[in-house]
């Protein structure tokens, strides 16, 4: 699902880029936010909750709420409602709160 | 609102309701405690939440052993239904000179009198204890496994449901305005809400307690100072102890939500009631804390804010009645400690007030700073 038609904005959807959702492949275009483009691809889940592991979605969509928290190539708690996608990125949900165990 | 009381605690942080909760327990009726904004907003809420007992005097040492004693049973004590996050993974203090490593030696042998269980660790053995610490200039250190942390907010709840319990009467935005005095004795507390005649007061006004003491005419030797604290997002557990180090100047710790907590002392920092957040130490820390612990780069800040530390000139509180003015108690000057040894701050003041024998022989009396009596506290941050 995506807006084709919009009464002010123009979307430049002439080139497609792949990243990678738990290790499937989703198409997206260039200027869309990884949960835009998770959201239009139909995954609504994108992490869990910390204490009860509850499934956590698209919220607040603008980098407030901690609700789409994901695992972007190795890096814990990207706020993928404000952060771009890009070609090839490896994108995977996040399971309560960020593991730096993988930094030290 | 009462208009007399046995005893009147100004200060609602965790200090007046510690001391308010023993008066109680100790069967003292008619407890008051004013309180000019809510629980425990002043340095309380405020402050690094850490338990440490790795101390340089006899006094610290023993005020922050009894009361780590007290924190570990203080669910069961103070019947909390909500647990108060003991968490008890230990502070790793960093030496960076051998001079530092002296004064660390001679700490953990004043320590070791009184049963606190730390010890001199190696750099290497201080990265096992902290994987991620970088060892840079890092000549050794001082580990107490039994140091840790707790929550401020939940424990001033404790203390404070448990004294109402027990028949404290607790006044909220009510501010203590004056002391009225009779032949030098204490008669009355005014406050903005009304007359509360009373023959005892308590300070503990923490960074304000100058001004409680000028209501009597005492000019007490404190003087308060901003320091300043931030916050990071929740991360799984990383860090167990406390990392702290007085010469490089930090105090950083992952409490059990997940957060990492973290400050330092600016040395030029100068006395006033200013507890604005600045910008200045948002670079400074976040520089300190990452080369430091590197893997903290990967963590975002969400918070920052500032409280007063109440500063003696020898670091160490002031807990006595006054001799000029008797009935005028305080527990002033914790100098940032107040929250870890407010436990047994609050046993020993009440039984002080209560005319008690005293479970810990105490000499933080007022007189020590024109007496020239003072033993300076080394460590802290």
């Amino acid at each position: 699902m995506r807006i084709k038609n919009h009464p002010i904005l123009d979307f430049a959807r002439d080139r497609e880029i792949t990243f990678y959702y738990n290790g499937q492949e989703i198409a997206a275009y260039p200027g869309e936010t990884i949960a835009s483009a998770l959201h239009a691809a139909g995954i609504r889940k994108l992490s869990t909750s910390s204490k009860h592991h509850r499934p956590r979605g698209f919220f607040c969509a603008i980098g407030n709420c901690s609700s789409c928290f994901m695992v972007v190539d190795g890096e814990p708690n990207v706020k993928t409602c404000v952060v771009e996608v890009e070609e090839g990125m490896v994108v995977e949900e996040q399971e309560g709160r960020g593991d730096l165990s993988e930094k030290m | 609102m009462k208009n007399s009381a046995k005893v009147v605690v100004i200060g609602g942080g965790v200090v007046g309701l510690a001391v308010a909760y023993n008066l109680a327990r100790l069967g003292v009726k008619d407890v008051v405690v004013l309180e000019r904004a809510y629980l425990g907003s002043g340095a309380t809420s405020r402050c690094g939440a850490g338990i440490r007992q790795q101390w340089g005097t006899e006094m610290n040492c023993k005020l922050a052993k009894k009361s780590m004693d007290i924190f570990e049973e203080m669910n069961e004590m103070l019947e909390v239904k909500r647990d108060i996050e003991l968490k008890q993974k230990g502070y790793l203090l960093l030496a960076f000179s051998d001079k530092e490593m002296e004064q660390f030696r001679k700490n953990l042998e004043v320590q070791s009198k009184f049963d606190i269980p730390s010890r001199e660790v190696t750099p290497e053995e201080a990265k096992e204890i902290v994987p991620h610490l970088n060892l840079e200039g890092i000549v050794g250190g001082a580990f107490c496994p039994t140091d840790g942390h707790a929550n401020p907010f939940l424990v001033t709840e404790a203390y404070a449901k448990a004294a109402k319990r027990l028949g404290v009467e607790i006044y909220t935005y009510t501010e203590a305005l004056d002391i009225e005095k009779k032949n030098d004795k204490i008669t009355a507390v005014l406050t903005d809400k009304g007359k509360i005649k009373t023959d005892k007061v308590v300070n503990t006004a923490g960074g304000y307690s100058q001004q409680i003491g000028e209501m009597v005419d005492l000019e007490l030797p404190v003087k308060s100072e901003r320091h300043e604290i931030l916050v990071t997002e929740k991360v799984a557990p990383l860090q167990g102890p406390m990392v702290m180090s007085f010469s490089y100047n930090i105090y950083c710790q992952q409490t059990p939500e997940g957060p990492f907590l973290m400050g330092y002392g600016d040395p030029n920092e100068p006395e006033s009631y200013n507890i604005n957040a600045s910008w200045h130490f948002l670079e400074e820390m976040t520089k300190k804390a990452t080369r430091l612990l590197p893997p903290l780069k990967h963590i975002r800040v969400v918070r920052q804010w500032a409280g007063l530390y109440n500063i003696t000139p020898d670091r160490q509180p002031i807990i006595a009645e006054a001799e000029e003015v008797p009935g005028f108690y305080m527990a002033i000057g914790f100098s940032g400690h107040g929250f870890m040894i407010a436990p047994m701050t609050g046993v020993i003041l009440a039984e002080m007030i209560a005319d008690e024998e005293l479970s810990m022989d105490l000499k933080l009396d007022l007189g020590r700073f024109e007496r020239g009596d003072l033993i300076l506290e080394p460590s802290v941050v």
